[in-house]
């Protein structure tokens, strides 16, 4: 049942999924862009830890990728092309991904608001850390002085969204020399690590800062904490055997951060 | 039953969508819902679903081609759905579509428009006993944040009515709350009841014209909030950030110009009778050209701390359009065209770009501007350069004025030509050479013979 007063749609659910391969991650988010737009579920926000990887957006030019098919084979970083807004960009370990499942059809349909609404969550959880962020015209994303902190690219399915954004806490920034970041030339990324040094916040912190300012900025009667079976379980997936052995526990305050990742 | 697809709205600040991948080929069959094509604005793409069942049978906007909302991109054929079909299909917007989301919603875009007193807000409570009662159902859909905000900053329900939510069905989010007050500053105090009226009676029969004075005040409010729309944003945008990077600088000279002014009275009618106006402007374009071609750097862009020296002549031309905005569309490669072609297609840029019908091309690559403010009246201006170009020439009114011609005074056509430079590139020498070149070209037009 739709009900647009119903206690539970009016809350937001974030969920730590883990350790989650790129088509995996995907793949949960069809399935809850689907449950969404049908209103069997309510709003998610999703938190990924993802291996390395480079995702190619709808605006992405294959000239913004300056490393060679060899050299992302040698490093093991995937390549997915995906309906996302955007150009190519790196996710990976030390990277805060998450990705708003929200029926826009609620909030007036209107694309740049909700984009704005996520860059100003984004900016007020930096604010929290002391690290002064903005927004640059024309340049949808976080910067600090001169350098980009967070990347967003947006893709919407019968007014839900999915993917969605990605703030470097403490990537190995070297990655991104992989590519030119959102198809910027001469674009230099930094993160909380490279800006606060040993006083940076772990990710787990951040994440729940992240989902804390979301769901206040953004009208939410509540947040709440779900596991990464519900979230499977809502967007109509099979509880198969794969995921048991990499499901976190609840909260999921205690991620691995680099899940077996060779940095 | 043909189907128009267009360009649907994605939000109040969205003028425009870049078409980014075709999900269906054309002569292929979609069914009702079935994802048909991606639109990307800024960091966004969304996918556009098939307004009914039917078959693709044109596609009018080709992928990674950037479009205004409303443009038509494809047309869908043998669609046996209901004629109502494709207003809500097509997904032409929030307020199109019937579901029972965006009907309970209030309608956003009137109320932001201005800052509607609490009296016309949808949600105004009515006037009836159990105000309390509703006051508290209305706080509960409010987060704790806001009301933490709503006590800090003494907030009252009927303010909080006042405001457009951009949240689940049209709540108040903490970001409008704090834009609200962002813009409320002090609360109005209280009106001195009654005093008005007393003295008005004191007075007795007064005339006109001191009642007057004071009537209109209780007519309405004596302010407007007008919110910038998008192409009010991007021209402030683009205006500031001319200022900041050129080294803006101004020379003026004038121009007699009797001969230009025999040559229209001549070769307008001719042309009028072929269907096209001919004004000064396709003059002034004219011998910009040709002096732009002297003087090279004139038609020229900085990139980074280079000048980029075009070798083709795009010359825009400000056309003001009211409210809807300044738009400098430009006609290309002026250098290969005479003057009626030039003429046909400032004409043809001018109608389009008031009836917001420009193609995105029709404003990119311009080199160098020209601006008329005489059109309205103006002798002499000092216009802002369309960055990056270096230079703006601005022309004005043609006026009869005394001049002294061998020792006589006689009357004159005379006008008062203007150039915006950036100081960075154009020295002031380089700047009056190119402006004098410009009147000579239009007080003597047979020099054109030696020019071009």
């Amino acid at each position: 049942m739709r009900s647009d007063t119903n206690e539970a749609n009016d809350k937001l659910t974030a969920c730590a999924l883990g350790f989650t391969p790129y088509r995996e991650g995907l793949r949960l988010q069809e399935g809850l862009v689907s449950a969404r737009a049908a209103g069997a579920t309510g709003d998610w926000l999703l938190f990924p830890d993802h291996p390395p990887v480079l995702t190619l957006g709808r605006s992405g030019r294959d000239d913004s990728l300056i490393a060679d098919p060899a050299t992302l084979q040698r490093l093991g970083v995937e390549r997915f092309e995906v309906a996302r807004g955007g150009d190519l960009t790196w996710h990976g370990p030390g990277q805060l991904v998450a990705y708003p499942i929200v029926d826009l059809s609620r909030r007036g349909r209107d694309l740049h608001r909700f984009l704005r609404g996520l860059e100003r969550a984004l900016i007020r959880v930096l604010e929290a850390y002391r690290v002064e962020g903005r927004t640059v015209a024309g340049r949808t994303g976080v910067w600090v002085e001169g350098r980009k902190i967070a990347s967003i690219g947006i893709a919407v399915r019968r007014w839900v969204s999915y993917h969605g954004l990605a703030l470097n806490v403490a990537p190995d920034l070297r990655f991104f020399d992989l590519i030119h970041p959102c198809g910027l030339r001469g674009i230099h990324m930094t993160s909380l690590a490279a800006l606060m040094g040993a006083s940076a916040p772990p990710l787990a912190a951040v994440r729940e800062q992240v989902a804390r300012e979301l769901a206040d900025g953004m009208g939410y009667s509540g947040l709440r904490w779900a596991s990464p079976g519900e979230a499977r379980d809502a967007a109509g997936e099979d509880a198969g055997a794969e995921v048991s052995s990499v499901e976190p526990q609840e909260p999921a305050v205690n991620q691995v951060r680099t899940a077996g990742v060779p940095r | 039953m043909a189907i128009s697809i267009k360009v649907p709205q994605l939000g109040e600040s969205v003028a425009e969508g870049t078409v980014s991948k075709w999900l269906k080929a054309v002569g292929e069959k979609v069914r009702k819902e079935e994802p048909l094509v991606e639109i990307q604005t800024d960091k966004i793409n969304v996918e556009i679903p098939s307004p009914a069942d039917g078959t693709l049978s044109k596609i009018t906007v080709a992928e990674g081609t950037t479009v205004l909302v409303g443009t038509e991109i494809a047309v869908l054929s043998g669609a046996d759905e209901a004629v109502a079909a494709p207003a809500a299909g097509a997904g032409s917007g929030a307020k199109a579509a019937a579901t029972p989301a965006a009907a309970a919603m209030p309608a956003r875009g009137a109320a932001t428009a201005t800052q509607a007193p609490p009296a016309s807000a949808a949600r105004t409570q009515p006037a009836s006993g159990n105000g309390a009662a509703q006051a508290a159902e209305e706080v509960r859909g409010l987060s704790p944040a806001v009301r933490r905000i709503m006590r800090e900053q003494n907030v009252s329900m009927a303010e909080i009515a006042s405001i457009a939510g951009s949240g689940v069905a049209g709540r108040v989010t903490r970001d409008d709350l704090i834009e609200y007050l962002e813009r409320r500053g002090a609360p109005p105090p209280p009106a001195p009841a009654g005093a008005a009226p007393a003295s008005a009676r004191e007075a007795g029969p007064r005339p006109a014209f001191l009642t007057a004075s004071s009537a209109p005040a209780a007519a309405g409010p004596r302010e407007e909030v007008v919110p910038f729309n998008m192409v009010r944003k991007r021209i402030a945008e683009h205006m500031v950030h001319a200022k900041h990077t050129a080294a803006h600088t101004h020379c003026f000279d004038e121009a007699d110009l009797g001969a230009i002014v025999a040559l229209r009275r001549e070769w307008g009618p001719k042309l009028e009778a072929q269907g096209i106006k001919l004004s000064y402007m396709p003059f002034f374009i004219k011998a910009s050209v040709l002096a732009l071609k002297e003087f090279p750097w004139v038609n020229g862009e900085v990139k980074g701390e280079s000048l980029v020296v075009k070798k083709y002549y795009n010359i825009g031309m400000a056309v003001g359009r009211e409210e809807k905005g300044l738009i400098v569309p430009n006609i290309k490669d002026c250098d290969r065209k005479n003057l009626v072609q030039i003429a046909a297609e400032v004409n043809d840029l001018a109608a389009r770009a008031r009836a917001d019908r420009l193609r995105p091309d029709d404003i990119q690559g311009g080199t160098f501007s020209i601006t008329n403010a005489g059109v309205y009246g103006a002798t002499n201006s000092s216009p802002i350069i369309n960055v990056p170009e270096v230079a703006i020439l601005g022309v004005h009114k043609i006026m009869e004025r005394a001049v002294v011609r061998d020792g006589a005074i006689v009357a004159r056509p005379m006008m008062h030509l203007a150039i915006g430079f950036d100081h960075r590139v154009v020295d002031g020498e380089l700047a009056v050479k190119f402006l004098r070149r410009v009147c000579e070209l239009l007080e003597k037009p047979e020099l054109l013979w030696f020019y071009a």
